[in-house]
């Protein structure tokens, strides 16, 4: 069940309308149409990304598990490189990439070894020191926080209507609460038990930012819990085949069987992996799998009025071009 | 009779009876399946010390088994039952490395979802934990070379080479390694996706933006893979990158 209407909180403000974006690797190649759709989404909503020059990878969900020093220092670095352009935000598209970002902050903030330890090694490194911690954010919740669903409502020249959404999270959007901030909006016992919980943190098991701003947009969103959060496979997508398309298998069943069109995504790995497994199991005939995935950026600049070309939407390999079209959206 | 968390339990300790009859008592229906009995020999204690020593095995102290992550688990749920995270922190904390090794061919499972860590009411990083304990498990040898363990490798050799990944290069990378036959060119020797023993379902994907027309993807897809995207100024801070591994000892570019 997601969560009531009334207990949804209002857009805040406060994280800043200009921050350091961190794209992540992903987004300059394969997954280029979420970078571009992004980019339009935040010039539409008044909103500015400073690019983040010369940045390094976040080292995802793979390096974490081979070095931990190593990891800490090549997320030190790009925070370094955030404080050297003078932001105390950066805002990730990606949900591993905000992850790593915020799982390092998490380790530098609550361990002072290690935040003096990294310093010493940046300095070493050739990167000036931190001398703060920049907080990361998901950019969804950036723009629900600075834009807000009243601002989606307003820029939408050609309303979704008609279209079906599963809105897909993915894991580590919410998850953990060390790292992610997140809480129960609705209360409970709960709030206690979570000593970094943001303010604008999304819910932690009913996330719902990415659905209030398409449905703002014309949308309609489908029920989809509990498989919003559900592991598409993750960080084992190319080394454990089994397992991912058993999970992929689960989610696009569950989103065409409630009557989706489409799937909605907010990182490039699950849409990718997605995608990717989609293909597959069509390909040995498994019902109830066809439904398209398009990043959420891209369903926000066809509202907004712009072409399929713009938001480069021939980019999905799987084809969400024919469902749009039947309802003459693009 | 059930027996709780069955798969924690080999099948072969498990005995069971259609009729027994013991001293002209038959004892048939409540009292006929038996569990039989184990010796635990050793216990080794230097285990724990050494997840301990980890900075992500430290919150392993405080766990109360209360079998949450279990009950969260996708992979315990979906998968495969033997695979529970609650079990695995409880073996390496009683030292009981035979036990833990017994089930190393699915410990490298995790999928690294965090619904454990999310919602343990102890504050245990479990991802972390597990992540800790195949690591030391590694280093003593108790478990054999897996597969994410091979991507984590590879994917580490990229970062550290360049700054940054590839995806192209990474997935065919990948697929080479699994023993799939690629064609590379052969000046640059870079892959070709759509040669070679490459499994039908990427030939497939990999044509799709050949068939779209969508010359953009093609082209800046080509670029990145003729000259891989990298991090300016990278080789200095490699070298310090290269160092803090070292003293690890996970160094093995």
């Amino acid at each position: 069940m997601a969560i009531a209407l009334q207990l949804r909180k209002p857009p805040m403000g406060g994280i800043g309308k200009r921050v350091a974006y961190y794209p992540g690797c992903s987004l300059e190649g394969a997954a280029r149409a979420y970078d571009v759709s992004t980019r339009i989404v935040a010039k539409e909503l008044g909103l500015e990304l400073d690019y983040l020059e010369d940045y390094n990878c976040c080292g995802a969900m793979e390096t974490k598990n081979v070095t931990f020093w190593g990891t800490m220092l090549l997320n030190a670095r790009n925070m370094s490189l955030a404080r050297k352009q003078g932001h105390s935000v950066i805002v990730a598209p990606c949900n591993g990439c905000s992850f790593s970002l915020q799982r390092a902050e998490y380790f530098l903030e609550t361990d002072k070894k290690v935040f003096e330890r990294v310093n010493e090694l940046l300095k070493e490194g050739g990167v000036d020191p931190l001398d703060e911690i920049p907080h990361t954010y998901h950019i969804l919740e950036w723009f629900y926080h600075e834009a807000g669903p009243e601002r989606v409502k307003e820029r939408t020249k050609k309303p979704l209507k008609g279209l079906k959404v599963a809105n897909y999270y993915g894991c580590l959007y919410t998850r953990p609460h060390f790292y992610a901030r997140t809480y129960s909006h609705t209360g409970g016992q709960d709030e206690e038990a979570r000593p970094r919980k943001r303010d604008t943190a999304d819910d932690d098991e009913h996330p719902y930012y990415m659905e209030a701003l398409l449905e703002a947009a014309g949308a309609t969103s489908v029920e989809f819990e509990p498989m919003h959060t559900q592991c598409c496979g993750g960080p084992h997508s190319l080394s454990d085949e089994q397992v991912s398309e058993k999970f992929v298998m689960m989610i696009l069943q569950t989103a065409k069987r409630n009557g989706a069109d489409i799937i909605a995504t907010e990182c490039p790995l699950c849409h990718a992996s997605l995608e990717m497994y989609r293909h597959r199991l069509m390909m040995k005939g498994v019902p109830d799998v066809d439904v398209p995935a398009a990043y959420f950026t891209q369903l926000l600049g066809i509202a907004f009025g712009y072409s399929a070309g713009d938001v480069k939407l021939k980019d999905n390999l799987s084809d969400p071009i024919p469902v749009l079209r039947r309802l003459g959206l693009v | 009779m059930a027996i709780h968390e069955r798969s924690l339990v080999e099948p072969e300790r498990i005995l069971r009876k259609e009729r027994l009859v013991i001293d002209g008592v038959d004892v048939s229906g409540d009292w006929n399946l038996i569990i039989l009995p184990r010796t635990i020999e050793d216990y080794d204690l230097s285990f724990y010390d050494e997840v301990i020593a980890q900075p992500e095995g430290k919150t392993i102290v405080n766990c109360y088994q209360c079998s949450y992550c279990t009950a969260s688990c996708p992979v315990h749920n979906y998968w495969d039952e033997r695979y529970n995270p609650r079990h695995f922190i409880y073996l390496a904390r009683l030292g009981l490395i035979d036990e833990l090794q017994k089930r190393a061919d699915v410990m490298w499972r995790c999928v690294s979802c965090h619904k454990c860590t999310h919602r343990c009411p102890k504050g245990v990083l479990v991802e972390e934990v597990l992540k800790a304990i195949l690591r030391v498990m590694a280093k003593r040898g108790l478990i054999e070379e897996y597969p994410s363990k091979k991507f984590d490798k590879f994917f580490m050799d990229t970062v550290y080479e360049y700054g940054r990944i590839e995806d192209g290069e990474l997935l065919f990378g990948w697929i080479e390694k699994q023993g799939y036959k690629v064609v590379k060119d052969p000046i640059l020797k870079k892959p070709i996706p759509f040669m070679g023993g490459v499994p039908e379902w990427l030939k497939q994907l990999a044509a799709k933006p050949i068939k779209n027309m969508n010359i953009g993807f093609l082209l800046l897809n080509a670029k990145h893979m003729l000259f891989h995207p990298r991090t300016k100024n990278w080789n200095r801070f490699k070298q310090v990158l290269r160092k803090v591994m070292e003293e690890e000892g996970v160094f093995t570019h």
